[in-house]
């Protein structure tokens, strides 16, 4: 089993999670990480991936 | 070591003062504010209710922890008297160190930075004044939440994009929310009829009350109970309390006053200088290409150009269209307002939209009279296509 993780964003709390994606951006679930492209930015506030952080509790999907 | 000085810590000074950070380890940074200093994000004030969240839960960051992360120093609940570009040096009125008297203080800088933000218009409404709140930071939020709590009925003046997410967010929560704006369906300025009415309906079915193509004439007050609203359209309305979320304009009064080049906004340059060699300025207080740039983006985007500029990285302000998400309870709605916010284009440009889809999952494009895309929105299902509508400039 992959153990995906979310990633929150530091200045507006948008949260990425690994296992859900962002299918409307090209990004699709599954997604990890790593593999989200380095000039992607957070859909809300524009920071880039550099201000986020991940978040300890894992086991949860996204937040919609 | 003279200090890069920014005046303002709301996200534009606080993205900035980080951005630079991260730049360079060792330049000192004096962030100036007139309110106290908390990081918070100020979309998230219309939206607190339906995520739970009290004005404290709001906080992501106490100035103590700003402090240390970012390495520098704040002067909070501090006014900035005056700007003297000659002299490079910003005036400001605090108390001395143990002492109980107001003081006019000097501090010189290196570089300034106005982040200076935008102020809630007031409409001259007779009546108003003491009756009328508005909400642009965190502490008139949370006067706004005091003033709610055991209330049931708010008036919203304003059906733009602060007053139609607080429609939503106190209509989600049981309460009698009546909207008053003259424009003809919400959103007007950034959205086509139909759309328009699709969250008027939505927001209708949730206990929301429109009153369009009217104003608000006068507000009176019978000793403690509720205030009586007349709109021009005759209508009275009771509320409890009543919110104006009329648009903001950006604060310009330092710069004027030291001669800087203003108009809407602090005329900015395309690697945010003002007129003034040495001062720049972003977020709500500027104006770009002859356009304000509201919108928490563009903010963001300017202090990562703006830091490093400011480091010996001469960085150009790009602006890519930036969509912008409302918050309206089971009606996903995205916009990306035409003409603005396109760094290099000009005003406002004259075209029209065209809308497809059915219900409320639509899709519009706004192209100009040459056939030109340039703006769209999407609503319901159909905010799915956003990378796609991203992908036509």
């Amino acid at each position: 089993m992959v153990d995906f993780k979310t990633w929150q964003c530091l200045t507006c709390d948008f949260i990425y999670s690994e296992a859900d994606g962002i299918p409307e951006e090209g990004i699709p679930a599954g997604t990890t990480w790593e593999d989200v492209p380095d000039d992607w930015q957070c859909p809300d506030c524009a920071m880039g991936k550099e201000d986020f952080e991940m978040q300890e509790v894992t086991n949860t999907s996204a937040a919609s | 070591m003279k200090s890069i000085v920014i005046i303002g810590a709301g996200h534009a000074g606080l993205t900035l003062a980080r951005e630079i950070r991260s730049q360079d380890k060792t330049v000192p940074i004096t962030i100036i504010n007139q309110d106290p200093v908390q990081a918070y994000y100020k979309p998230n004030l219309s939206k607190a209710l339906a995520m739970n969240k009290s004005p404290g839960d709001l906080i992501l960051k106490p100035i103590m922890a700003l402090k240390r992360d970012l390495n520098v120093n704040i002067i909070e609940k501090t006014r900035v008297l005056k700007i003297d570009p000659e002299k490079n040096t910003v005036h400001y009125l605090a108390k001395e160190v143990g002492g109980e008297n107001q003081t006019s203080f000097g501090l010189e800088y290196q570089s300034l930075i106005l982040a200076t933000g935008a102020s809630p218009i007031e409409l001259p409404i007779k009546g108003a004044a003491g009756n009328v709140v508005s909400v642009n930071t965190l502490q008139d939020y949370a006067l706004f939440r005091e003033l709610i709590e055991t209330k049931k009925r708010v008036l919203i003046i304003g059906a733009g994009f602060v007053g139609c997410e607080f429609a939503s967010d106190l209509s989600g929560q049981g309460y009698e929310v009546n909207v008053v704006d003259r424009s003809s369906w919400p959103l007007q300025a950034v959205l086509p009829e139909p759309m328009g009415e699709e969250i008027k309906q939505t927001l209708s079915n949730n206990q929301v009350n429109w009153h369009f193509q009217s104003t608000v004439e006068e507000i009176q007050r019978d000793d403690q109970g509720p205030l009586n609203v007349q709109l021009s359209n005759k209508t009275t309305i009771q509320a409890d309390v009543i919110l104006s979320a009329v648009g903001l304009q950006p604060n310009t009064q330092l710069a004027m006053a030291a001669g800087l080049n203003t108009r809407k906004g602090i005329v900015i340059d395309e690697h945010c200088q003002t007129s003034a060699h040495g001062i720049y300025a972003l977020g709500d207080c500027v104006e770009y290409n002859g356009q304000p740039l509201p919108f928490i983006a563009p903010a963001t985007l300017a202090a990562k150009a703006l830091a490093k500029t400011l480091t010996g990285n001469k960085t150009r302000l790009l602006l890519p269209p930036q969509p912008v998400a409302i918050k309206i309870a089971n009606c996903p709605t995205l916009i990306c307002p035409p003409s603005s916010q396109q760094g290099a284009r000009q005003g406002a440009r004259q075209g029209a939209w065209q809308v497809k889809g059915s219900g409320q999952d639509l899709e519009a494009q706004y192209l100009t009279a040459e056939n030109e895309f340039c703006g769209f929105a999407l609503l319901g299902k159909k905010t799915s296509l956003k990378g796609e509508f991203l992908s036509r400039y």
